[in-house]
């Protein structure tokens, strides 16, 4: 599992490549604990590369939502493959998080 | 370098005595024929000593002449040394006789005179040589003790040359007193003749040859100075006898003995009781370790053995505690004849050999090597034994001798058998403790899971309009999977089904919380108005249980549930999923088996009111023959040996084939076709699977 940052203006994006379980989580949560994190006003997951995520992975995103959302900034999803979409709707976290289909999209969220 | 420049000044006024001493009997002899011009006696005398004491000063001078175990070329430099000596001697006595035989023109006393002094000064510097050599052999593998009374031998001979010197007439007992005491002493030490037993049977014989030689050189000499004693052609100071006569007593007496010794193939007592104590210390050490003590004691054990087997004459052992010891703190050194500032000293000074890459260092000449200059030790010796395993070092041992070449092979071989064994054991004691730890673990884990087997209801439900069926299995001791059942009045059941994110012991005590929060909540409530209210809607469950959690989930954590409140008098269900696995239905009217699609979020998700939103109660009136299948993700994400999912849609196809079955016979159904999908690996995660088979109400009609 590869975590990429590349911050741009007031967005940041994160690039994830590979599967995010237990071990692979803890890398991600390290990147979203940065302080810096919430200057920006996006923070946009491009989940293309992310073949599989685990309870854990839910996990991390789960626990910073609350964080996020409490200093106005937004969490996007976009390029997401349908088998890791399901794994998000099943949850419900569909309905709580922001989830679209392209780039394009995400950046006029 | 001091040493050199007072070696030369002691050949200097040995040469000096020499010469006096010449001239003297020089004049003696002169004196002889023309009687006159005698030098005084105690001029004669003083040169005579003054010229033994400096080359026995200056033999003493010498750097010690053994190196290891290299005891023949030791002995074959003596001999060497006796046969040129005593080829100097026949050179005298043929001069002597040619001269007596008038081949040569020489005058006769002048003759005798210088080739007696001659020889004298070779026989000296012979005994000298001889007496030292036969030091670094008596000193082999002697301790302190030894060395001490060494030194006590050399200034009682001192005395002995001291007393003649100034005491013109020594009391006749004071002299049997005095020459028999040393005499013995030289028998005393003539007993240590360990080295002996360090040598192989060629060079044994090399050794007894080469002392037979020495022995003959150093008769032949005095052969000829007890003739020459007598000679009344010359009146030789009749001198520094009991001197003399001592020191070749002990010279002959030692290569005597260590000739019966080397001949008799005699090791003596000594290096036995020396082996048996090395034997001694490794049992002891063996015991200590099998009995599986504490590291301390160990560490104590394998100091003394050392310190006793090498006969260290101090040492110091730093250790570090065993990587498991809770409290990790630093050891105390353990100290022999030191103090905790000497250690601090000597810690210092000798840095460079503490931090060698090798597991031993020895330096066997600490003077050379200036380690310890200007400490103001006596120790010419030491070696550095390093206590380590691939994973840890344990400690370092450092041992030191007062003699050069203090450890030699013999020594070297059976520290490293202590200490290779005792990093054995401390490896054994540290893995006996981690043994222990993991045997509480596992202990403690068997009992959890025997208290989560408890929090799953073991009687299932049964009535006569409906079946159930349940399976669970947990992919470690503890699992985060759970369901429970209820009966409520007025033939009601409530259903619930759930996954704690994560595994292990943290899952697990969530499902028993879930468990708790199930039965408080499921409580009639006696405020109710009416009998839809007693107990709550499938909604307001979730509502309160996401609450109830709010306070004792990790932030991180979340948990999956479906709840089901089954009305089997009004054949009719009512339920809610929080995240949960979609249910699989079967229903008979249509004949169509498919995934109930409601939405619902997870419990833990949303901390607070605004959670209710997230959340529906759905209603379904269902059909005798319906098959409600309930499970979790551990069902629908098992992998087969390539990673694939075992999927919902393969799920559905099972439910397709058997839902003509009874509830027992699909949950096996479908739990074989997992299990064959798998393929006998390992379990990803915890799988549960209920399967309910709704009946019509009176199955018998």
């Amino acid at each position: 599992m590869k975590v990429t940052a590349q911050p741009a203006a007031d967005t940041l994006t994160l690039v994830l490549d590979g599967e995010l379980d237990a071990s692979s989580a803890v890398v991600l949560d390290t990147e979203l604990n940065k302080p810096d994190l919430l200057t920006y006003r996006k923070v946009l997951i491009d989940c293309q590369k992310l073949s599989y995520i685990s309870s854990a992975g839910l996990g991390v995103f789960i626990s910073h939502l609350q964080r996020l959302q409490d200093s106005d900034v937004k969490l996007v999803f976009y390029n997401m493959q349908e088998k890791v979409f399901n794994v998000f709707e099943i949850l419900g976290l569909d309905s709580l998080m922001n989830i679209v289909p392209t780039v394009e999209e995400a950046q006029t969220v | 370098m001091p040493t050199i420049s007072r070696s030369a000044w002691l050949l200097v006024a040995a040469a000096a005595c020499w010469v006096v001493l010449l001239l003297g009997t020089l004049s003696q002899s002169h004196a002889l024929a023309n009687q006159a011009d005698v030098w005084p006696r105690w001029v004669l005398l003083l040169a005579q000593a003054g010229f033994a004491a400096f080359v026995f000063m200056y033999a003493r001078l010498q750097p010690e002449g053994l190196r290891g175990h290299n005891f023949v070329p030791l002995l074959r430099q003596v001999f060497w040394r006796s046969l040129l000596a005593t080829g100097g001697l026949v050179a005298a006595m043929l001069v002597e006789r040619l001269t007596a035989a008038h081949t040569l023109p020489l005058p006769g006393n002048v003759t005798s005179a210088v080739s007696y002094t001659v020889v004298l000064a070779l026989f000296i510097l012979l005994l000298s040589q001889t007496l030292y050599t036969w030091r670094s052999l008596v000193g082999f593998r002697g301790g302190r003790k030894l060395r001490r009374e060494w030194v006590v031998f050399e200034l009682t001979l001192g005395i002995a040359l001291l007393l003649q010197l100034f005491i013109w007439n020594v009391p006749y007992t004071l002299r049997v007193v005095l020459i028999t005491g040393l005499a013995l002493f030289g028998v005393y030490l003539s007993g240590h003749q360990r080295w002996v037993a360090y040598l192989s049977q060629g060079q044994k014989v090399q050794a007894i040859l080469l002392q037979i030689g020495v022995l003959t050189c150093l008769l032949l000499f005095l052969r000829y100075l007890t003739q020459a004693q007598t000679d009344p052609a010359l009146l030789a100071p009749a001198s520094q006898q009991a001197f003399l006569v001592l020191t070749s007593f002990f010279a002959v007496f030692y290569a005597i003995a260590g000739l019966l010794v080397s001949f008799f193939n005699l090791p003596t007592a000594d290096v036995f009781e020396q082996r048996r104590n090395e034997i001694l210390s490794l049992q002891q050490l063996t015991q200590i370790i099998q009995r599986g003590q504490t590291a301390p004691e160990i560490y104590q054990a394998l100091f003394d053995s050392a310190v006793k087997t090498v006969q260290a004459d101090a040492a110091w052992f730093d250790t570090r505690p065993q990587p498991t010891d809770p409290t990790g703190s630093q050891m105390m050194p353990l100290l022999h004849h030191l103090t905790p500032a000497d250690v601090d000293k000597l810690r210092a000074n000798l840095a460079g050999l503490l931090i060698d890459e090798r597991l031993e260092v020895i330096d066997n000449d600490l003077g050379r090597s200036q380690r310890l200059a200007g400490l103001g030790y006596h120790f010419c010796s030491v070696v550095v034994l390093t206590l380590r395993s691939p994973s840890y070092d344990y400690g370092v041992m450092v041992l030191f001798k007062e003699e050069l070449e203090g450890f030699d092979r013999e020594d070297s071989s059976i520290l490293n058998t202590f200490t290779s064994q005792t990093v054995l054991s401390l490896e054994n004691l540290q893995l006996a403790h981690e043994a222990r730890v993991n045997q509480r673990t596992q202990d403690e884990l068997r009992i959890a899971a025997l208290v989560q087997e408890r929090l799953i209801p073991k009687k299932l439900p049964t009535d006569d309009w409906f079946e159930i069926s349940t399976y669970a299995q947990a992919a470690k001791e503890v699992g985060g999977d759970f369901y429970d059942f209820l009966h409520l009045p007025g033939q009601k059941l409530a259903v619930l089904i759930g996954d704690v994110s994560g595994k292990g012991v943290t899952a697990a005590f969530h499902t028993a919380q879930m468990k708790g929060i199930f039965h408080a909540l499921m409580q009639a409530n006696p405020l109710a108005k009416n009998e839809r209210n007693r107990y709550p809607d499938p909604h307001r469950f979730m509502v309160q249980a996401n609450e109830a959690l709010t306070h004792c989930l990790e932030r991180s954590s979340f948990i999956t549930a479906a709840f089901y409140l089954i009305d089997y008098q009004a054949g009719g269900f009512s339920f809610a999923r929080a995240g949960h696995c979609h249910t699989l239905y079967y229903h008979s009217i249509k004949e169509e088996v498919s995934y109930f699609r409601t939405e619902g979020l997870g419990l833990g998700i949303i901390r607070d009111a605004s959670y209710e939103k997230y959340v529906k109660t759905q209603f379904w009136d269902y059909n005798p023959g319906d098959v409600m299948v309930i499970y979790t993700d551990g069902i629908v994400e098992a992998r087969d040996g390539e990673g694939n999912e075992y999927g919902e849609e393969r799920l559905r196809e099972m439910l397709s084939a058997c839902f003509y079955q009874s509830a027992e016979e699909i949950n096996t159904h479908i739990r074989q076709d997992v299990q064959q999908f798998s393929q006998g690996l390992p379990l990803h995660d915890d799988q549960t699977l209920l399967v309910i088979k709704f009946k019509s109400a009176q199955p018998q009609a």
